[in-house]
C-alpha cells in the first residue's frame, strides 16, 4: 500500500509532461490541417514550417494549441484520447467482438502463457543439465547466450513456415517463439539458483550421506526458488513480447501486435496506442500475479525474495 | 542418404568428443572453456550442412552454412556498412543514452525512498511496452535514420540498467556507511567513494543484459522504416527477395557483434570490480 | 541445439510437402500478400457468397502480413496457391523456386508515387536530389527498374534519389521526411487524402502512365503440382469461382467492402476506406477475365530486364506462366 502514493505521484508527473509534449509534437500536422480549413498560420507555407521546431510554431500560433489535442492522426495522441479509446474498446464493446481489446488480449495471452510454460520447462531442464553435466555447462551455456543475440524477428518467419509446413498452425507456432525469448532468463536464473547453496550446506547433506538426486530435491531446488521467481518475472514479459513479435509473420490477424500494426498502417494511430498500452498493462498484470505467487510461495517456505 | 547418415555420425562424434574433454584431466584448462563450445558449434554447423544436403532442403528455406560463409565473404563491404549503421550508430548511441539516463534517474531517485519506490514500477511499465509498438511511433517522430533506432534502444535498455543501479546503490552495509560518516564525508563524497564503486557489480550486471537488448532493439526497429542500409533493413529485404543466405549472413554478424559487445563489457567488469568474490 | 531441432522439423515438413499441398482433392488454401483488405475482395466474396462451395471446394484464405513471404509459404507447402506481384514471382523463379502464374485477375497496376507539389517536382527528372520512400519486400523492383531506365542513380546525392525504406504507412510524406512516397491508388493515396491533404497539393506519377508498370496480383502455384491432374482440376474450379467473385465484387463495391469487414479479424479496418479501396481495385481488375495476357507479360519482362546495372531478372523466363488452368476455367 505504501508504494501506491509514490507510483501515483510519478505517474501524475509523467502524465503532466506527456500532456505538455502533445503541443509541439502535433503542431506541424495541426497547422497543416488548420491552414487547409482556412485558418491563418505563421509561417504560412508547409515548407517554411518544416524548418521551424514545434515549440516555436506553438508560440507563434496560440490559437491552434487546443486543436493539437483533438487531431485524428496525431503524432502524439493526448492522454485523454488514448484513455477514451482504451475505455471504449475494453468496456464499450462486447468481449467477443473483433473490435474489443479484451478479445485481442486473449488472442495474445494464450500463446504467451503456453510459450511461457514451455520456455520455463525448457529453461529449468537446461539449467539442471548445465549444473550437473560438465559437458553441457561448457558447451551449451555459451551458445544459449549467443542464441539471444540472434534477432528473433529474422528467425520467426522461418520457424512459422517450417511449423506450418508440418501442419502446425494456430497457437503453437507463436508459443514456440515466445518460448525462445523466455527460456533464457529462466536458464540464467536457475543456474545461479541451483548453484546458490553454499559449501557448508552441501557438506551437511553429504554428512547425511544423501546422493545427488536427494540433495537436488531437498536443497538445490528449494534454495533456487527466489532466483526462479526473479527470472519468471522477466520471462513472462519476454514471452508476451515474443508473442507480439510472432503475430507479424503469422498474418497479423488478431492480437495486440496485429492491432498495433494495422492501426499504424491504416492511419489510426490512437488505436495503435491503445493496443500498445493494453499490452504493457497486461505484462505488468502478469508480472504482478507472479509477484503475488512468489510472496505466497516464499512465505510458505520461510524464505525472503532474492 | 549418405549425407544424412554422415550428419548423425558427426553429431554423435562431436558429443562424445565433448564428453571426453569435459570430464578429462584437461577440463580445467582455460583453453577448454573455448574448445568445448567451439566443438559444439562446429558440430552443429557440420550437421546442418549434411542435413540440408541430405534432405534436399530448398535454399529458400534454409541455406547451407557453406553458402552463408560464401555470401559473407562476397558481401563484406555491404555487411560492414550495415554494421556501422545499425550497431555503431543505432545500438551503441542508444545504449549510452539509455544508460546515462537510467543512471542519472537512479542517482536522483536514490535521494528519496519515495521517488525510488515510485520510479521502479513506472520503469517496469516502460520496459513492458512491446518494441513492435514503439518502433513505428519512434520512426514517425525521429525519422527513418539511426536516431529513431537509438531512441528505441534507449527505451529498451533504460529499465534493466535502472533496476540494477538502484539495487546496487542500496547494497552497501550500514557499517560501511557509518564508516564514511565517521570520516565526516557528506552525501557526494560518500556517493562517489563508497556507494558507486560498491554498486559496480550490479551496474555491470545491468549493462551486460542491456547489450543484447540494444542489438535486438536496433535491428527490429529497422523493420519499420529505415534508409537503405542497416542490418534490419538487409534482413527484411533479403528475406523478401528470398535471399536467405544474406539473411543468415546478417544473423551471423549480429550474433558475433552481440557476443563481442557482451564480452567487452565483461572484460571491463573484470577490471573495475576485481575486488568482488565473483571475480576472484 | 536450436538448429538441430529446426533441421529435424524441416525434414519432417518437407517429407510431406506435396502431400500436404495436395491435401484433399477439394481443399484449396490461398496465401494472400497482405492483411485482409479489399485488394483481395474477389476471393473473400467468392468464399462468402458460396461460389467456391458451388464448385465443391473448401477454401481457406490465409492472410499475409509484414513478415510473410508468400513464395516461402508456397515452398514450404503451407498453401496451394499464392498471390504475388509478377516481378517478385519471376525473381523467386530465378532463385530456384519454380512458381508458375495460372491466372491474372489484375490487368492494370495501381502503383504510383505521390509527391508534394511544393517540392517543385513536376516531372521525373525532378526526382534528382529528392528523398523517395519505397516499400521493399518485393515492391521495390518496379521502382528500381524505372530509375535505372531513366538513368537516375538510387544511391543518394544531388544527382540521384535518396531511397527510404518506407514503413507500412504514409507518415514519411505527412511528416515531410520524404518528398515522395510509394502509394497504391487504392490504399495509401486515399489515406493521404484522409489525413486532410488536398489533392491539388500533390503531384502523382502513375507507373502505368510512365510506361514502367509491371503486373501485380496474380495467382501462382508450384510447377510440380501442375503435373498432378487432381491438383489441376481443383485449381480450375478455384480460378473459375474466384473470377466470378471478382466480377461480383467489381459490380457490388459496398457489399464487397462489408464482406471484407466481416472477415477482418483485427477489427481495425473501416468501411469507408474499404469501399473506396474496392472502387479503385475495380478499375484495376476491369478488362481481365483471369487469363494472363501474354502482351502484358512481355511488357513486364521487358521492364524488368532493362533494369540496367542491377536487373531484377537476368533472362527472359521460360515456363513462368500457363494458360492451362484458365483455358479450362473460362470455357
Amino acid at each position: 500500500m505504501k508504494s501506491i502514493l509514490p507510483v501515483l505521484t510519478i505517474i501524475a508527473a509523467v502524465l503532466f509532461l506527456w500532456t505538455l509534449a502533445v503541443v509541439p509534437m502535433n503542431m506541424h500536422l495541426t497547422a497543416d490541417q488548420a491552414q487547409r480549413s482556412g485558418a491563418i498560420v505563421t509561417p504560412d507555407t508547409p515548407v517554411a514550417r518544416k524548418e521551424t521546431n514545434g515549440i516555436v510554431l506553438a508560440l507563434k500560433n496560440p490559437h491552434l494549441i487546443a486543436l493539437t489535442y483533438v487531431g485524428k492522426r496525431p503524432n502524439l495522441p493526448s492522454p485523454h484520447q488514448v484513455g477514451l479509446e482504451m475505455f471504449d474498446t475494453i468496456f464499450g464493446k462486447k468481449i467477443t467482438s473483433k473490435r474489443s481489446l479484451v478479445y485481442h488480449g486473449w488472442i495474445t495471452l494464450a500463446p504467451t502463457l503456453l510459450g511461457f510454460a514451455i520456455g520455463t520447462l525448457l529453461g529449468v531442464l537446461l539449467a539442471v543439465g548445465i549444473v550437473f553435466s560438465r559437458v553441457m555447462d561448457k558447451s551449451v551455456m555459451p551458445w544459449a547466450i549467443v542464441s539471444q543475440t540472434i534477432p528473433i524477428l529474422a528467425l520467426a518467419p522461418m520457424i512459422i513456415v517450417v511449423l506450418g509446413a508440418a501442419g502446425i498452425h494456430g497457437v503453437l507456432p507463436k508459443s514456440v517463439i515466445a518460448a525462445y525469448l523466455s527460456f533464457f532468463p529462466v536458464v540464467v536464473g536457475m543456474v545461479k539458483g541451483l548453484r546458490s547453496p553454499d559449501h557448508m550446506q552441501l557438506d551437511l547433506l553429504r554428512t547425511y550421506s544423501t546422493n545427488n538426486v536427494q540433495s537436488f530435491w531437498k536443497l538445490r531446488l528449494p534454495s533456487s526458488t527466489p532466483y526462479l521467481f526473479a527470472s519468471l518475472k522477466i520471462g513472462i514479459s519476454a514471452s508476451l513480447i515474443g508473442t507480439i513479435v510472432a503475430e507479424l509473420p503469422t498474418g497479423a490477424k488478431a492480437g495486440f501486435g496485429a492491432r498495433m500494426l494495422v492501426g499504424d498502417q491504416y492511419g489510426q494511430p490512437i488505436l495503435s496506442w491503445a493496443a500498445l498500452f493494453a499490452a504493457a498493462l497486461t505484462a505488468a498484470a502478469l508480472v504482478g500475479i507472479i509477484s503475488l505467487v512468489e510472496r505466497g510461495a516464499l512465505r510458505k517456505m520461510g524464505m525472503k525474495p532474492a | 542418404m549418405m549425407y544424412v547418415i554422415a550428419g548423425f555420425a558427426i553429431w554423435g562424434l562431436g558429443w562424445l568428443l565433448n564428453l571426453y574433454l569435459a570430464n578429462s584431466k584437461w577440463s580445467d584448462y582455460r583453453a577448454m572453456n573455448i574448445a568445448v563450445p567451439l566443438i559444439f558449434g562446429l558440430t552443429v554447423l557440420l550437421v546442418w550442412e549434411c542435413f540440408v544436403i541430405g534432405f534436399d532442403v530448398n535454399p529458400v528455406f534454409l541455406p547451407r552454412p557453406s553458402d552463408i560463409v560464401l555470401r559473407m565473404a562476397i558481401e563484406m563491404p555491404r555487411l560492414w556498412a550495415d554494421f556501422v549503421q545499425t550497431i555503431v550508430k543505432g545500438a551503441l548511441t542508444g545504449y549510452i543514452l539509455g544508460g546515462l539516463a537510467a543512471f542519472a534517474i537512479a542517482v536522483l531517485a536514490d535521494r528519496s525512498e519515495f521517488l525510488t519506490s515510485g520510479v521502479l514500477p513506472v520503469g517496469s511499465f516502460m520496459a513492458a511496452l512491446p518494441i513492435v509498438g514503439i518502433a513505428p511511433i519512434f520512426v514517425k517522430w525521429f525519422g527513418s535514420d539511426w536516431e529513431s533506432k537509438a531512441a528505441v534502444v534507449a527505451v529498451m535498455v533504460f529499465f534493466p540498467i535502472l533496476v540494477n543501479v538502484v539495487a546496487g546503490m542500496r547494497d552497501t552495509t550500514s557499517m560501511q556507511r557509518d564508516l564514511m560518516r565517521t570520516y565526516g564525508a557528506g552525501y557526494w563524497p560518500t556517493l562517489l567513494k563508497l556507494r558507486l564503486p560498491a554498486a559496480m557489480p550490479f551496474i555491470f550486471n545491468g549493462l551486460k543484459v542491456a547489450t543484447t537488448l540494444s542489438l535486438i532493439g536496433a535491428i527490429v526497429a529497422e523493420f519499420f522504416g529505415s534508409p537503405t542500409v542497416g542490418m534490419g533493413f538487409r534482413i527484411s529485404t533479403s528475406f523478401g527477395q528470398l535471399a536467405l543466405d544474406m539473411v543468415w549472413a546478417e544473423i551471423v554478424i549480429a550474433a558475433i557483434a552481440g557476443t563481442a559487445f557482451y564480452g567487452i563489457v565483461t572484460l571491463i567488469e573484470k577490471g573495475v570490480t576485481f575486488w568482488h568474490p565473483s571475480q576472484r | 541445439m536450436k538448429k538441430m531441432i529446426i533441421a529435424a522439423a524441416i525434414a519432417a515438413g518437407l517429407g510431406g510437402t506435396s502431400a500436404i499441398a495436395d491435401g484433399h482433392a477439394n481443399s484449396v488454401s490461398l496465401q494472400l500478400q497482405w492483411v485482409t483488405q479489399a485488394q483481395f475482395a474477389g476471393y473473400y466474396v467468392a468464399l462468402d457468397k458460396g461460389f467456391y462451395e458451388a464448385e465443391g471446394l473448401d477454401v481457406t484464405i490465409l492472410a499475409g502480413g509484414p513478415d510473410i513471404a508468400p513464395p516461402q509459404v508456397l515452398a514450404g507447402g503451407g498453401a496451394d496457391a499464392m498471390l504475388n506481384w509478377m516481378p517478385s514471382a519471376l525473381s523467386a523463379r530465378e532463385k530456384g523456386l519454380p512458381v508458375v502464374n495460372i491466372a491474372q485477375p489484375f490487368k492494370r497496376s495501381g502503383l504510383m508515387l505521390t509527391c508534394w507539389k511544393d517540392t517543385g517536382i513536376t516531372k521525373v527528372e525532378d526526382f534528382r536530389g529528392k528523398t523517395i520512400g519505397v516499400w521493399f519486400f518485393g515492391n521495390e523492383y518496379p521502382f528500381l527498374s524505372w530509375m535505372s531506365q531513366v538513368g537516375i542513380p538510387t544511391e543518394g546525392g544531388a544527382d540521384g534519389v535518396t531511397v527510404l525504406k518506407q514503413g507500412f504507412n504514409v507518415d514519411p510524406l505527412l511528416n515531410r521526411e520524404a518528398d515522395c512516397i510509394s502509394t497504391m491508388t487504392y490504399n495509401e493515396y486515399g489515406q493521404v487524402i484522409d489525413a486532410g491533404v488536398n489533392p491539388d497539393e500533390l503531384v502523382t506519377f502513375k507507373y502505368e502512365e510512365q510506361g514502367v508498370a509491371t503486373l501485380e496480383d496474380g495467382i501462382y502455384v508450384l510447377e510440380e503440382n501442375l503435373n498432378d491432374p487432381v491438383f489441376v482440376d481443383k485449381m480450375v474450379r478455384f480460378v473459375r469461382a474466384s473470377m466470378e467473385g471478382w466480377k461480383y465484387a467489381e459490380a457490388n463495391a459496398e457489399e464487397a467492402a462489408g464482406i471484407i469487414l466481416d472477415n477482418d479479424d483485427t477489427g481495425a479496418q473501416n468501411e469507408a476506406a474499404q469501399i473506396r479501396m474496392m472502387g479503385e481495385i475495380a478499375k484495376l481488375t476491369a478488362g481481365s477475365n483471369g487469363a494472363l495476357d501474354v502482351a502484358d507479360f512481355d511488357r513486364t519482362v521487358a521492364t524488368l530486364l532493362s533494369g540496367g546495372s542491377d536487373p531484377v531478372i537476368s533472362a527472359v523466363p521460360e515456363g513462368a506462366w500457363t494458360h492451362k488452368i484458365t483455358d479450362l476455367a473460362l470455357k
